[in-house]
């Protein structure tokens, strides 16, 4: 179970790996480090962790999905939480890490995948339409989910190495403070959340006191031998402390015990201070106790 | 230049580093507020453990320095030892190691025995809520106002939490308010509890609390985390530890990891909790006119907080029958001050009948109390992070 767990969030962690926005033909969008321009396509790490892509595939061919091995030894293939690289399709690899060993075709639709790496697990695909013209890109409505949308450039930034969604506040905040101006809305949800947590917790407990006060009352039973009613009637009236304690005090009045010494016997524990790293008990597995 | 220049300019260099040429009125006013906290802390015996790392620290953290000679010493430096200590507030992992700690000592057989007192400490937490609509009036931010009302769970650690995620900017006010009304709950509760309570229901006796066996314990701790965090994830960092912490404590064979948690661990993070705190309010971040309205605030959720617990359980008296029947000394135990606050309602009891006992009946709601701030604080993150 443990390895299966393990291999599931190994893959969870890689499928987190999402083709956020492409482009195809690019005349005037960004330059690669060399000052030229460059088909690209961005990925996004939609974790909330870091993601280390090296040996990863980005293929634009079906049929040959470890076309374009993400290069080993290179500190930048680690994405760091939700955020973004960008390959440039030069079909130039030798220049560099995010230069791909492929060019997107303009005119034509371009599929491109993102294999794991074991060259087999699909991770995610897109294909961008032929209808794609220069200088605009194909993206995600949200960064690494959602649709996919052509952008101009226009009021639809494009937008390569960053967020497709620019956010320039909190609109949870920005929502409540519209709407909810006075906190009302919130104090009344809030509350029913709070009370209703304590609540569920309170009922469940209601449920297991009973079980196990009828489990006791069982094993009581087994124990004994007695049926319900004689067990109803010994057990309930001592289980309070308080009755006890009176009992207690009552036999103490009664034999009026210890109630004379006339010296007073203190018993201090002596004891070696030790560490209990350097016990030998504490190192070993304690046998289970036999009840 | 002479040997005597030589030796003057570097005397000059020197004195402008010190503390006497850097010093401002504002560092001597936080200077006196750390010698009050640890004066309360030391002779008026109030909190001690939280205001003497806390006083001190805000010693530490207004010795006046030249913050432009790059020195890396002041707390919000980055690579100073005080600025690394302080990782763990500002990160908000102190506060769940303090949770784990709180759980491995607390004991939940009094809210396990009578679960319905669970909902006195849900009821508690309109303090919260109130001093988020009194913020918001006062024109704090939704988020801000969230950071500052979670004081009115009065929950330190909570408080840190919350306020490291939502306001890190108004921690250290936040904190050291949180942490200076747990230390005055004796001074502020008991007159609104007086005031919200006849004579007649101060002397309410509640039954005795059954015995609560092993195994409910075990599945307290177990149970109430799935439960609670199926329903407020976000609280999962406290929710989580504090069960933990219980469970290690009740299953009976981890005695050592409880007693650890319990005591060293809880005591070394307490220190560094206390003292990275308190120098976090450094005059020049600590002194504003919003750390007023933050102790106005906190002081307004604090009072909401008591009152709203003792109301709730005179209103639930209206449909419990006679025989049970809850003495509403006890409702401001729902803010979980623990257990200053189950303390001050004992107290109290015995005040008006010298037999009645109110300790074990109050935990009930204090360690609710803690729940409940904590749920609160995962609602809060939930809607505004």
């Amino acid at each position: 179970m443990f390895v299966l767990a393990a291999s599931a969030t190994f893959a969870q962690s890689r499928k987190a790996l999402r083709i956020n926005e492409v482009m195809v033909q690019n005349e005037s969008s960004i330059v690669d480090d060399y000052g030229e321009h460059h088909g690209w396509v961005e990925l996004f790490n939609s974790n909330f962790a870091p993601l280390e892509i090296s040996s990863v595939f980005i293929t634009n061919d079906p049929n040959n999905p470890k076309k374009y091995p993400v290069p080993l030894g290179d500190v930048n293939t680690k994405i760091a939480k939700r955020q973004h690289v960008v390959f440039f399709a030069d079909g130039q690899p030798d220049k560099g890490t995010f230069h791909m060993n492929f060019v997107l075709e303009p005119g034509k639709d371009n599929w491109i995948g993102v294999y794991d790496a074991d060259g087999t697990t699909l991770i995610d695909e897109v294909t961008i339409p032929a209808s794609l013209v220069k200088d605009n890109s194909y993206a995600r409505t949200v960064d690494g989910a959602g649709e996919w949308s052509v952008r101009d450039g226009g009021k639809a930034y494009i937008t390569p190495s960053s967020a497709n969604v620019i956010r320039d506040g909190n609109k949870k905040i920005e929502e409540f403070a519209n709407r909810d101006e006075n906190g009302f809305g919130m104090t009344i949800m809030a509350m029913c959340i709070v009370f209703s947590a304590l609540l569920v917790l309170c009922l469940s407990f209601y449920a297991i006191g009973k079980i196990g006060a009828t489990v006791s009352r069982l094993n009581k039973m087994n124990a004994s031998g007695v049926d319900k009613k004689e067990v109803d009637k010994k057990s309930v009236t001592h289980d309070s402390g308080e009755e006890i304690a009176a009992i207690v005090m009552a036999l103490h009045d009664h034999f009026n015990a210890h109630d004379t010494e006339n010296t007073i016997l203190t018993i201090n524990k002596v004891k070696r201070a030790y560490s209990p790293w350097s016990s030998k008990i504490y190192g070993l597995r304690e046998l289970p106790n036999r009840r | 230049m002479s040997f005597g220049d030589f030796l003057l300019k570097n005397l000059q260099q020197f004195w402008e580093l010190t503390g006497f040429a850097n010093a401002e009125v504002g560092n001597f006013v936080m200077l006196a507020v750390g010698l009050f906290f640890i004066w309360l802390a030391i002779k008026k015996n109030f909190e001690p453990m939280l205001l003497v790392p806390i006083g001190f620290g805000i010693l530490i953290g207004n010795v006046p320095f030249n913050t432009e000679a790059g020195l890396e010493i002041g707390i919000y430096e980055q690579g100073s030892v005080l600025n690394i200590l302080y990782n763990g507030v500002s990160a908000g992992w102190y506060p769940p190691l303090i949770f784990l700690g709180i759980g491995a000592m607390t004991d939940f057989s009094a809210l396990i025995a009578n679960p319905k007192l669970m909902l006195i400490g849900a009821a508690a937490q309109f303090g919260i809520f109130g001093a988020y609509m009194v913020a918001l009036a006062i024109g704090f931010a939704p988020d801000q106002a969230g950071a500052i009302a979670i004081i009115g769970g009065a929950d330190g650690p909570t408080a840190i939490f919350l306020s490291s995620k939502l306001a890190p900017n108004l921690m250290g006010a936040i904190a050291v308010s949180a942490y200076s009304y747990m230390a005055l709950v004796p001074v502020i509760q008991p007159p609104l509890m007086r005031l919200f309570t006849t004579k007649k229901e101060r002397l309410i006796r509640m039954k005795p609390a059954r015995a609560v066996s092993q195994n409910e314990k075990i599945i307290f701790p177990i149970v109430g985390m799935l439960l609670t965090c199926f329903v407020v994830p976000s609280g999962l960092p406290l929710l989580g530890m504090l069960f933990f912490g219980n469970l290690l404590r009740e299953c009976g064979v981890t005695n050592r990891l409880a007693k650890t948690a319990s005591n060293a661990l809880t005591d070394i993070v307490t220190i560094l909790l206390g003292m990275t705190v308190g120098a976090s309010t450094q005059a020049s971040q600590f002194l504003t006119p919003q750390t007023i309205f933050i102790f106005f605030l906190g002081f307004m959720a604090f009072v909401i907080a008591s009152s709203s617990g003792v109301l709730f359980v005179k209103l639930f008296n209206l449909v419990l029958p006679q025989s049970k029947k809850i003495n509403p000394l006890i409702g401001n135990a729902g803010v979980s001050a623990v257990p200053m606050s189950a303390r001050i309602s004992n107290n109290l009891g015995l005040e008006y009948d010298p037999s009645n006992y109110l300790l074990m009946h109050a935990m009930g709601p204090n360690v609710a109390g803690v729940i409940g701030s904590a749920v609160a604080a995962g609602v809060l993150l939930g809607f505004l992070a």
